[in-house]
């Protein structure tokens, strides 16, 4: 089975690997890891065949909580990675393992600030390149007048 | 002082952000030698509109049009995706009447997107016939979706816990004459497009995607299933009505642009089987959940759902403090992923080519830039 | 009729108005779909909805030759400068259509904390005639045709048998 794999293959990073509850959250295994582990997560997760799904960023006044989604052509076992990281700190880059990590990252310096060490081409992806806010951050203010 | 000198250099070409073919505002730099492309870089984000910071302002309800205008061609599939992930938050379960309306009129709305899809990318490569053939089709069931749904392109039809309108007998029968007339249509499309010397040659051995760059990338969709990975969400992680209907999933075997325009034509076949096979089986009974409450206000939690749309897998992940607004809504959209394998493809070809492998890869800009 | 770099230096006559009437009746759009508007104006240009019936249906993709700008969608600030830009590039005498609520006000992309969208295309560039809906039905984008046609013109085509027509 898939999942008892990807447990297998995430045992020596130490992390904290919980079973999910599927049909409330839709995914069936969690995992709770710190940021200077997230590369080895993410070969794990490689060799296993997986394939990053999404990768996001939620604000939570106090700190920031990264989301990896991963998914599986071949099996059902969708994996959700939760990376608690301080305001002001950065992660490390993914884009070495997975390509298609470049531009997810890219996205999440966009709207958070958030950096990522080791990004070929961190610049701004949605906003326009000469923006000076992080729009989705909980204390971004009201816009100012149009135009 | 104007510079030159005899050796080979490149020179920096800009194609967009209005281009009659690049879908939407997507803007390509390009890098070239001569007539070939070295390198290729897209610029994206002259469609951003802000969806996600408008989810955090809106109530459950009120965000339901924004993801219709996500990807406005397939706005069912998104309204489906955003509804169940509400559902499971809540605990709502929807009646067995309301899934299968969910399914025939995603389905509807699944070929329509083909259908837009194959006439445009025609266009793109020059040809000016199939697009008529494809809205004629496409105007005869939008006339059909109009009647119950009652909008024509961004669809909210769906409510957390089921389908606000019921169809009635008027819209079966149209639907299955509409089911049989674009059968006979598929063979005019056929002679027309797929045995078409000039179409074979451009698009044979183009814009090749192995099975290795689809994990690595995290595509989905046509593209994947172009490339030999039978990976449908329908079948692999079956929702809603699926389980009970009866169909394939047709894969290609080289992972150019032939294997994906072949897979794109066959869905649409599926799609008029698992339409049929719906309308075969559709149960009476209500099509509301019973006790829907009036003001949404699901408990903390988070979900995340997986819905296969025409382009691929759209993931919408909400997260939930226990107030009526959400706290952080992601919407994983299919086309931002396959687009990012467009620096690698596009290497070492020309500029007609690239245009035919981004028609391929079937990107929504609007999709991208949320 | 005046043009939009202002008073003509030459006044033709009654020559102005078969210039006007030549001019109204083979409007050469431009193809800029934005977003969701960008499908209603391609299926108002095919098959059923015909618009090379009222002489519109050569869309051009090239500023440089064509007249009418249709502004189809949500105009984002990275995309503001573009528009101004394609507006320049075309030459006078030149009309704006601007389809759908986006183009017209912000549409439901407008909330009082926004950030992403300039909330109007006139706000950038003059304005002739507007079309409500989210999306307009092509039906509507039809009847905005004809009324750029009454206002290039001043007269107007098969006034009888239209309604809401008040001249």
């Amino acid at each position: 089975m898939l999942i008892d794999k990807i447990k297998q293959a995430l045992a020596p990073l130490n992390l904290e690997v919980a079973d999910g509850d599927y049909a409330k959250t839709g995914c069936h295994l969690a995992v709770a890891a710190p940021p200077d582990q997230i590369q080895g997560v993410a070969q794990a997760m490689l060799d296993e065949g997986c394939f990053l799904a999404s990768l996001t960023a939620v604000d939570l006044r106090e700190s920031f909580d990264l989301v990896y989604h991963f998914a599986n052509f071949s099996e059902l076992c969708r994996t959700v990675v939760h990376v608690p990281l301080g305001k002001k700190k950065g992660m490390p880059t993914l884009s070495a393992i997975y390509p298609g990590a470049d531009w997810y990252e890219r996205e999440v310096f966009d709207l958070f600030g958030i950096h990522f060490f080791g990004h070929p081409n961190l610049k701004r992806l949605l906003l326009p390149e000469d923006a000076d806010f992080h729009p989705l951050l909980k204390d971004f203010g009201a816009s100012e007048s149009n135009d | 002082m104007i510079e030159y000198s005899l050796e080979e250099k490149t020179y920096t070409l800009n194609l967009g952000p209005q281009h009659p073919s690049t879908h939407g505002v997507l803007r390509v730099l390009l890098e070239m030698e001569g007539e070939f492309i070295t390198k290729a870089e897209p610029v994206i984000g002259y469609g951003h509109r802000g969806h996600e910071h408008m989810a955090e302002n809106r109530n459950y309800l009120q965000f339901l049009p924004n993801t219709a205008r996500v990807d406005y061609l397939h706005a069912l599939a998104y309204n489906q995706g955003y509804c169940m992930a509400v559902e499971k938050l809540i605990g709502l379960v929807v009646p067995e009447r309301g899934e299968f309306i969910r399914v025939i009129t995603a389905e509807l709305n699944r070929i329509s997107s083909h259908l837009l899809w194959l006439g445009a990318y025609l266009l793109d490569l020059g040809a000016f016939t199939p697009i008529l053939y494809c809205f004629d089709d496409r105007e005869n069931l939008l006339d059909l979706l109009d009647r119950i749904t009652g909008s024509r392109l961004t669809y909210c039809f769906f409510r957390p816990g089921g389908v606000p309108q019921d169809l009635d007998d008027e819209f079966i029968t149209g639907t299955r004459a509409f089911v049989k007339r674009l059968r006979t249509r598929f063979k005019d499309y056929d002679n027309l497009v797929t045995k078409n010397v000039i179409f074979i040659n451009r698009t044979k051995d183009v814009g090749v995607i192995t099975q290795e760059q689809c994990v690595k990338y995290g595509l989905t969709g046509p593209m994947v299933r172009g490339s030999g990975i039978p990976y449908d969400i329908r079948k692999s992680e079956p929702y809603s009505a699926y389980p009970q209907f009866d169909f394939v999933i047709p894969i290609g075997d080289k992972g150019d642009i032939l294997d994906r325009y072949v897979v794109r034509v066959r869905e649409m076949e599926q799609s008029l089987r698992i339409i049929e096979q719906a309308l075969d089986k559709l149960p009476n009974g209500p099509i509301m959940a019973e006790k829907v409450p009036k003001r949404l206000k699901p408990a903390e939690g988070e979900v995340y759902q997986a819905v296969e749309t025409a382009r691929g897998e759209f993931g919408c992940y909400i997260v939930s403090q226990g107030d009526i607004k959400p706290y952080r809504i992601k919407l994983r959209v299919p086309s931002f992923g396959n687009l990012s394998i467009l620096p690698e493809l596009a290497v070492d070809t020309l500029v007609a080519d690239l245009v035919a492998i981004l028609g391929s890869i079937d990107v929504v800009v609007p999709e991208i830039d949320r | 009729m005046e043009t939009k770099t202002g008073e003509p230096l030459i006044r033709f006559g009654l020559l102005t108005e078969a210039l006007n009437l030549a001019r109204a009746n083979s409007l050469w759009p431009l193809t800029f779909g934005l977003a969701c508007c960008a499908i209603e104006m391609m299926a108002a240009g095919m098959a059923r909805f015909d618009l090379d019936r009222f002489g519109a249906g050569v869309f051009r993709p090239s500023p440089r030759q064509s007249d009418l700008m249709i502004v189809a969608g949500t105009i984002s600030k990275k995309m503001g400068p573009a528009v101004v830009r394609l507006y320049e590039q075309m030459p006078a005498p030149k009309w704006v259509i601007a389809m759908g609520n986006c183009a017209i006000s912000g549409g439901p992309f407008y909330y009082p904390t926004q950030y992403a969208i300039i909330p109007g295309a006139d706000l950038i560039i003059p304005v002739d005639v507007y079309i409500p809906g989210c999306p307009p039905r092509p039906e509507a984008i039809i009847e905005s045709i004809l009324l750029l046609e009454e206002k290039i013109t001043n007269r107007g085509r098969l006034r009888k048998f239209r309604q809401d027509v008040n001249r």
